[in-house]
């Protein structure tokens, strides 16, 4: 039993509540790649708590006794998980796989995927934001810098799409 | 009509609302003009000014002045911890930042009482009941924490606390205003709220 | 009157719940969206599949306007929901940077999290490759801190830089809103690949 995938719209006025929710709730936007760098910040300061207090990057976050996973952004992290697990549950999408085009191989594909997933969050550290945090959360609080990551990211991509072409199409 | 056209109706329709409706809402009083007098008119709405210089000079938090008067009084003195909402633009700016601080009590003042009555009425007819004006204002202020003495022989310790009180806000008072300009400014920006304190984003 | 948790007496506890709870829905509706298929995503920079486009403004969109209705009934107080500061450098190399972490990887944070969240191996490799990267960047932070500072123009809005109103600019944005999803709907039609969309 597989269901089809939602229409765009519905399921962006879906999205655009769910943002609502957290600027009513928690007075902030939607998030992800700060969650990911709390789990960094965790497992770095669990393995070695000599460099966590030595590094001026990782001491901020455990001034007094602090665990970097007691935050907002990790824990809405985990809520990501869980929801998407209970979407592809309901919608019959949970399958072990490796999704790519048929023009190249898996290792390839997991490959690129690794070094994409080192570009994106080291780019969204820089840029305070990845595309839910700052451009989507920038954009419904009229966020000049939002805009302009959006921008970024959206017209860099068209140009990487264009050199990077024979590993999608 | 396809789920395209229906959603960019609705968006266009409530886009238009937001721009061409007159969104001053928060202009128009909340309560009846003859409620909110008697409201302003009772103690509960004043602070003394011994009140505001045990504030001042325990560094109170929970509180924050607003100075009415213009701003070229503001800048030759004002009570240290202040932020300066001169009466003209009371109703031109976002009072939020000013009167609604969350968890401060905002409590406005001017060299009298009329003033910072007329500004306190507005405030909390607009909605922001977290407000109280200093009683007297800052010619009681002068009289009674700048310039009071003690006279008579034994203190008792509740008078003792109270001059003790007005000690530390005077000396405050004269260090902060005897700042050079560019320090007070530093000083008196620290005080101001900072959007940028807020709790977010994505780092 | 929201945002909820600046209310006075505020548990801190309750706002990691909100997180949750929200976070929830956030990953839910991705998922719905079908952003769980990096194929989808890619789909938008090769013209067969636009449901970024329409997600992603109709989110905004939403959002704005919802939020501005909140603000107008008095229900939420939206000077203190936070707006992310304008870092003019930074903005623009990390989002060249996460343009190239978008094509080779094929997800965002979000998206990819909810593919690893159904199962997707390649999105396991992807979350892998996003710990490395802020690995990479808290280790070299001294050196790049520099950038990432550079030319702070503070939590500005667009609105009032092009001297707009608020509701204005929430309507012309619209507006473009409207005119891009009408030219999508084109552009799928136009650049069809039946063999993959037939897949997704």
């Amino acid at each position: 039993m597989k269901r089809n995938y939602m229409n765009p719209y519905v399921a962006g006025v879906m999205l655009g509540l769910v943002l609502l929710l957290a600027m009513y709730l928690s007075g902030r936007g939607l998030a992800a790649s700060g969650g990911i760098k709390y789990c960094v910040v965790s497992l770095v300061g669990n393995l070695s708590e000599k460099h966590a207090s030595q590094s001026v990057y990782y001491s901020k976050y455990f001034e007094d006794g602090q665990k970097p996973l007691k935050n907002w952004l990790p824990i809405e992290m985990f809520g990501i998980l869980a929801g998407g697990f209970i979407s592809g549950a309901v919608s019959g999408r949970l399958k072990f796989r490796i999704e790519k085009s048929p023009k190249i191989s898996s290792t390839r594909r997991l490959v690129l995927a690794f070094l994409g997933g080192i570009c994106f969050v080291y780019g969204a550290q820089l840029a305070r934001g990845c595309t839910s945090g700052a451009a989507l959360s920038g954009m419904a609080v009229l966020s000049l810098g939002g805009f302009v990551t959006m921008a970024a990211i959206f017209g860099s991509a068209y140009l990487f799409a264009f050199i990077f072409k024979r590993n999608w199409i | 009509m396809n789920t395209r056209q229906t959603i960019s109706v609705i968006l266009l329709l409530l886009g238009g609302l937001l721009a061409f409706m007159p969104l001053s809402g928060r202009y128009s009083l909340h309560e009846k003009p003859g409620h909110l007098l008697s409201e302003v008119l009772e103690e509960s709405t004043g602070f003394t000014v011994d009140q505001v210089a045990r504030f001042v000079s325990t560094g109170d938090s929970t509180v924050q002045l607003v100075d009415l008067r213009l701003s070229e009084e503001f800048a030759k003195f004002n009570i240290p911890g202040s932020v300066n909402l001169p009466y003209d633009e009371f109703l031109e700016k976002d009072l939020t930042p000013y009167l609604s601080q969350p968890g401060k009590k905002s409590i406005l003042y001017s060299n009298g009482d009329t003033d910072a009555g007329y500004a306190l009425v507005l405030a909390r007819g607009l909605g922001y009941k977290n407000c109280y004006m200093m009683q007297g204002g800052l010619n009681s202020w002068f009289e009674t924490v700048m310039n009071s003495e003690f006279t008579g022989e034994k203190i008792s310790a509740k008078e003792n606390a109270l001059f003790e009180s007005r000690m530390k806000a005077r000396r405050l008072f004269n260090e902060v205003n005897s700042m050079p300009d560019s320090l007070k400014q530093k000083y008196i920006a620290s005080k101001r709220f900072d959007p940028r304190k807020l709790d977010g984003g994505c780092e | 009157m929201g945002p909820i948790s600046s209310l006075p007496g505020f548990p801190a506890w309750l706002d990691l719940l909100f997180a949750f709870v929200i976070g929830t829905g956030f990953g839910f509706a991705l998922e719905q969206a079908g952003f769980s298929s990096c194929r989808k995503l890619t789909g938008m920079f090769y013209g067969y599949d636009t449901t970024v486009i329409k997600v992603f403004f109709t989110a905004a969109i939403v959002a704005l306007v919802g939020s501005q209705f909140l603000a107008y009934f008095g229900l939420l107080d939206l000077s203190l929901v936070f707006v992310n500061e304008y870092y003019i450098n930074a903005a623009l190399i990390g989002g060249v940077i996460m343009g190239a972490g978008f094509i080779l990887g094929g997800y965002c944070p979000g998206t990819g999290l909810s593919a690893l969240s159904i199962g997707k191996i390649d999105a396991l490799f992807y979350a892998l490759g996003g710990l490395t990267g802020a690995f990479l960047f808290a280790e070299t932070y001294p050196a790049i801190v520099g950038i990432a500072n550079a030319a702070s123009r503070g939590p500005v809005r667009i609105n009032e830089i092009l001297g707009l109103s608020p509701g204005v600019f929430t309507f012309l944005l619209i507006g473009a809103a409207v005119c891009m999803f009408w030219i999508a709907e084109i552009a799928e039609r136009k650049f069809a690949r039946p063999e993959i969309t037939r897949e997704l």
